[in-house]
């Protein structure tokens, strides 16, 4: 059988599975789960492979898709991100919750390899529907306007969109990726801030911390893994053909990465931290096409068993019955999620024997020797948020089991959640060691001194972050006028100042 | 001659951009969720517009081949894209249209102000 047809129906199988799941949610589940674990290892293997192969689906006119070192590491990371989410918290399922997801995957992957403008602006349109209801499934008056907004964000950046494309049509005649050379700045500049807005990234991702903060868990932990993916991988793959936008790239993520990082450290709540910190991390993820891809499926996967492990289990939890009510249970859950929670963050602060490690380095060396002075200074400003994270929770730790001993039993450790977290490290910790060349003494130096001159610039302003007010960008204004400003920008960096 | 036919493509772009200002602008001043609701519609409309107008630069005829030939096509290109967008918005507004119902029940007057605290 045809290769091309194979991998055309592995990208279609889940969302056929999510729309049967409708009819029989029980009996698709397992089908389900079992098609993002063969999504998963196959892309794992192909990506260690360096597997390259680019077809036409239909006959000549077709749709161009491209499985390459944009969309593997990609569709590795969503796939791992909903089956975390899956095993981890099924129980808090609502009903139409796994079948949602599976279509987000379906529309994700398609947003990943096409190759043409508007088989982008189909899946984009898709994922935002599918984040709309995610956020939406929480069901209280707060999410269901945040999910208005970015809703409404997100139709007018794929409007934006939408007029670029029909203006570097005009110019090209064609919407395929590729012949976007021809296309005049101004429809270069509406396309780049649309897919900005949906990635998340600085100015136009100031929805995303308000979305975190009011989504549920799974939600959320869905939302920053593989949502704000979608617009990665065209942007990577835009800015490798056009040098103006590979140069303007610099410039909006380095806006991105530094100023999002200092509102996260000034942020009070937990959640919304993260919400920042992922802004940031996109930003730095932008500034090299070759390895964006890579980075942003580290830090989904990272961000992902962050939010899952961030808040304890409560007494409500173990009020409704979803946890039983035994001491020891539910302290080594909570320790197992402590750990997790301390690795996934060590593992975005780029900390060495972590997958993280890898990934940080590979991108800062990639840049030219002028742009890793920015990848210094924001891994600098990322530590701080981490070490402010990691001693938060440990003091909620303290907090929550201060002068408790439970007993150490084997088969209170060894329940699902436990195995699946305690894998998940084991994963992070023995990918850093594939790429074994990277460990050079320089490098390994240089991220642990970031990492101890980040903690000490955390016990700094320490102090500062109570008197501050938390930073109050919750408006719809502020999300509907974002996309404009930023296309402002790029055109006014590619016509005039041509950074 | 063609300065002529260039300032009459470009008289004919105007009306389009026009609105685009207008639905930018009620976005952006709307003190409700309904008035931000139509608003980006307004916008879709423009956009749909954009794309059928291009489309119509080659020619007026419809883009079906019969019996008779004719020397003036519309480019089917756009045309058979904007389809897609088309319906796209549509589904925008309708969940849009939901999620307007649902908060009404708490917020009858539908205000930001209210909503964003």
């Amino acid at each position: 059988m045809n290769v091309n047809i194979i991998l055309t129906c592995l990208i279609f199988f889940p969302i056929i599975i999510g729309f049967l799941g409708c009819l029989f949610p029980n009996k698709f589940f397992f089908v389900g789960v079992f098609s993002l674990l063969v999504s998963s290892v196959l892309s794992f293997l192909g990506l260690l492979n360096g597997f390259n192969e680019s077809f036409v689906l239909v006959n000549q006119g077709g749709i161009l898709l491209s499985f390459d070192k944009f969309s593997l590491p990609l569709i590795f990371g969503t796939s791992i991100v909903l089956l975390i989410t899956f095993s981890l918290r099924k129980k808090y399922f609502s009903h139409y919750f796994y079948q949602i997801s599976l279509v987000l995957f379906s529309a994700l992957s398609i947003c990943f390899i096409a190759k043409d403008l508007i088989s982008i602006y189909i899946a984009l349109e898709l994922t935002g529907f599918c984040a709309f209801l995610l956020i939406a499934d929480k069901n209280t008056n707060k999410s269901l306007f945040q999910s208005f907004q970015y809703l409404i964000g997100g139709g007018l950046a794929m409007l934006i969109y939408l007029i670029g494309v029909i203006q570097a049509f005009t110019y090209t005649g064609s919407f395929a990726l590729d012949d976007l050379s021809l296309a005049p700045s101004t429809a270069l500049c509406l396309i780049v801030a649309g897919l900005l807005t949906k990635s998340g990234i600085f100015l136009c991702g100031i929805w995303v911390p308000n979305i975190y903060t009011n989504a549920s868990i799974q939600s959320s932990s869905i939302l920053s893994g593989c949502v704000t993916c979608a617009g990665i991988a065209p942007i990577s793959r835009m800015s490798q053909i056009l040098t103006p936008i590979s140069n303007s790239m610099i410039v909006i993520g380095v806006l991105s990465a530094i100023l999002a990082a200092i509102l996260a450290i000034f942020e009070t709540d937990d959640g919304r931290t993260l919400g920042w910190s992922s802004v940031s991390q996109l930003g730095i993820s932008i500034l090299s096409p070759s390895y964006a891809c890579l980075y942003v499926m580290q830090h989904g996967i990272c961000k992902c068993l962050l939010f899952n492990t961030l808040n304890e289990n409560s007494d409500s939890q173990i009020k409704n019955g979803l946890i039983k009510n035994n001491d020891s249970i539910s302290y080594h859950q909570d320790l197992i999620g402590l750990i997790t929670f301390i690795i996934a963050g060590l593992s975005i602060a780029g900390f060495p024997f972590i997958a993280g490690f890898t990934t940080k380095t590979l991108l800062k060396y990639d840049l030219p020797s002028s742009a890793q002075l920015i990848v210094s200074t924001s891994a600098l400003l990322t530590s701080a948020i981490y070490v402010k994270l990691i001693i938060s929770k440990l003091k909620r730790f303290r907090f929550a089991y201060y002068k408790k001993t439970p007993s150490i039993n084997i088969k209170s450790i060894l329940n699902q959640n436990n195995l699946i977290l305690i894998f998940c490290i084991l994963f992070l910790i023995s990918t850093s060691f594939l790429r074994f060349d990277l460990f050079k003494t320089i490098y390994i130096t240089n991220s642990l001194s970031a990492l101890f001159i980040g903690g000490i610039l955390y016990l700094c302003v320490m102090g500062i972050e109570k008197n501050i007010e938390s930073s109050n960008i919750r408006k719809t204004i502020d999300i509907i006028g974002a996309p404009f400003i930023v296309a402002a920008i790029l055109l006014a960096n590619l016509t005039y100042f041509k950074l | 001659m063609h300065f002529g036919q260039e300032l009459t493509s470009l008289i004919l772009f105007f009306p389009l951009v026009v609105l685009i200002i207008i639905g930018c602008y009620g976005l952006i001043n709307s003190k409700n969720i309904f008035n931000a609701l139509f608003s980006l519609d307004v916008i879709d409309t423009a956009t749909i517009s954009l794309f059928v107008l291009i489309a119509a630069s080659s020619g007026l005829q419809t883009p079906i081949t019969g019996l008779r030939r004719y020397a003036n096509y519309a480019d089917p290109y756009p045309q058979a894209i904007i389809l897609t967008a088309i319906v796209i918005g549509f589904a925008t507004q309708a969940l849009l249209s939901a999620i307007a119902l649902r908060l009404s029940r708490s917020n009858p007057l539908l205000r930001f102000k209210d909503l964003e605290d």
